[in-house]
């Protein structure tokens, strides 16, 4: 991509920045690439994350954080290194180490900083493609230098092509904020919902415990695991807080994800991100989950899912 | 511990409509709650609740400031003309001065939308302070704060010394809306308003050069007698190879 670059352009735009605190690093160093200039990786994690980064054919300057220690501990020590270098843009991925870590970054830096970005081109004033209201619409943006962006995290994660040989790494030592972990919860045992090809999941359209199983018999009739949204398992008890599908939840890639009387919140829809088809039944033609659907079927969900059922076993 | 939690400090993406060229107008929608505001106001409640800890709102724009006030904060600060930006380290940078304002800061507990996740990180940023963000629930111990952040890789909790800044996400869509007793009694709460330039904030933004629809991933919707759609929907999973 970098040869699409004007001549002369790649010495005046300053240092490009990436800053990297988990595994979703391809989609923000294919942003930082394509933008131009030479890049810089800033890495606070393993030792195993900041050698695959510098393999990548990128310089590293590596944090390892000490034991207990969250990166976020790290994020002002960082920012300062980082703002000495005069970056004319910074990307970092929209995780939450990854976020603070940038926000510090940008802030030491004087940049600004925009969120759900897909694209930046032409130095300093920055070209900007970003996706807005939840991916509706796409805006293009001038923005002056120095620049940070948070890659948006729809992107798709394609392994970057390896320019070079290897990037070298260089430890920093940025003293922590006091910052420790306390106590950690693994995540109730897997259900089968994580793994599973179909999931039809339900939500307070439900009116009541008994009428789960209706939705069970659906499930049975398609061959897929029961789910259901967060308010069902943690509010109503339902069912075990493993099958809840969502932010803090389960996230699931199923072939085909089947929402019943699930409003569809975007807290909700995060958790079905990777699900190839999905589908939903509401009596609210209105209904945010039929933004995210490929199918939709509107009305009622005791009228429809007995339907369903009889339609499938036919 | 004095606990700021900053509300109402962007529009509502649901005010915003799109035109059929791409093309978004907010018809004047003015800063709303947002979808993280209720979890971020019940941890910074959480994290203030001992008796000598102080709890104090803070708001961007001309709106009504009541929405805390009736939720059991007790006071409140407004930027009144602080407009709604793109840029998340510039939204920052007002919220930032205005917490330096309010003063002897503790703890600034504001949501993390999906929508700006810049500006929880970039508010600690500007103010020099560490943060912790995609928080779902805090507390505070000794002086310290304890944050937890759940998913479905398990909870991790963080104890972590102020000043600090907490981003909130909210797990599900859920307000408690307040009586009217509540509400009458938030009108009387004092709210001192602020301007951009008592802050000393200049207020630049990126610029927008318009926007366009994305290619279209509209939803085949059924309608009309159950049997008709349940065989419309059993056809088009079968079409998809998804059965």
């Amino acid at each position: 991509m970098n040869e699409e670059r004007e001549p002369g352009t790649g010495g005046a735009m300053g240092e490009v920045w990436v800053v990297v605190a988990d595994e979703a690093w391809q989609a923000v160093l294919g942003v930082a690439r394509r933008a131009g200039g030479a890049v810089t990786a800033a890495v606070v994690g393993s030792q195993q994350l900041a050698e695959s980064v510098a393999a990548a054919g990128v310089p590293v300057v590596w944090v390892e954080p000490a034991r207990d220690t969250p990166a976020e501990a790290y994020a002002a020590g960082l920012a300062a290194q980082v703002a000495a270098s005069h970056p004319a843009l910074l990307v970092g991925g929209g995780d939450p180490a990854a976020r603070t870590l940038l926000g510090a970054a940008a802030t030491a830096a004087g940049a600004r900083l925009v969120p759900g970005v897909l694209e930046v081109t032409g130095g300093a004033p920055w070209t900007v493609r970003r996706a807005v209201l939840g991916g509706e619409v796409i805006e293009t943006l001038a923005a002056p230098g120095p620049l940070a962006v948070i890659v948006a995290s729809d992107e798709a994660d394609e392994p970057e092509a390896v320019s070079g040989g290897p990037g070298t790494v260089t430890k920093a030592a940025p003293v922590p904020a006091v910052m420790v972990v306390a106590g950690t919860e693994p995540a109730p045992a897997a259900s089968g919902v994580v793994d599973a090809r179909v999931v039809v999941a339900f939500g307070r359209g439900v009116r009541a415990r008994a009428d789960v199983a209706l939705v069970e018999r659906l499930a049975q009739a398609l061959g897929a695991e029961v789910g259901c949204s967060m308010p069902i398992a943690d509010d109503l008890g339902w069912l075990d807080k493993a099958r809840y599908v969502g932010r803090s939840g389960q996230h699931i890639s199923p072939r085909l994800y089947l929402a019943v009387g699930i409003s569809g919140a975007p807290q909700h829809l995060e958790g079905v991100r990777g699900a190839k088809v999905v589908a939903a039944i509401n009596n609210d033609p209105k209904a945010r989950i039929f933004r995210r659907a490929d199918y939709g079927a509107v009305g009622d969900l005791y009228e429809v899912v007995p339907a369903l059922i009889a339609a499938l076993q036919q | 511990m004095r606990v700021v939690i900053v509300y109402k400090w962007a529009r509502d993406p649901g005010a915003a409509s799109v035109h059929t060229d791409g093309s978004v107008d907010w018809r004047g929608a003015k800063m709303a709650a947002g979808e993280d505001d209720p979890a971020a106001l019940a941890a910074a409640r959480q994290v203030a609740s001992g008796p000598d800890d102080e709890l104090i709102g803070l708001t961007l724009g001309s709106g009504d400031a009541s929405w805390a006030l009736a939720r059991g904060v007790q006071t409140a600060y407004s930027v009144a003309d602080a407009p709604p930006l793109a840029d998340n380290a510039a939204t920052a940078a007002v919220i930032a001065a205005a917490v330096r304002r309010i003063g002897d800061v503790d703890v600034v507990v504001l949501g993390d939308p999906k929508q700006d996740p810049g500006v929880a990180p970039a508010v600690a940023g500007h103010l020099g302070w560490p943060a912790l963000v995609a928080v779902t629930s805090a507390t505070s111990e000794d002086g310290q704060v304890l944050a937890t952040r759940r998913s479905a890789r398990g909870s991790q909790t963080v104890r972590l010394a102020t000043p600090a800044v907490l981003g909130v996400a909210a797990e599900a869509d859920v307000d408690r809306v307040p009586g009217m007793k509540e509400l009458l009694a938030a009108r009387k709460r004092p709210v001192t308003s602020l301007t951009l330039a008592e802050l000393g904030v200049p207020v630049a933004d990126v610029e927008s050069r318009g926007s366009e629809l994305p290619p279209a991933t509209t939803a085949r919707v059924f309608e009309g007698p159950p049997d008709e759609v349940a065989a419309q929907l059993v056809a088009a999973f079968r079409a998809e190879g998804v059965l």
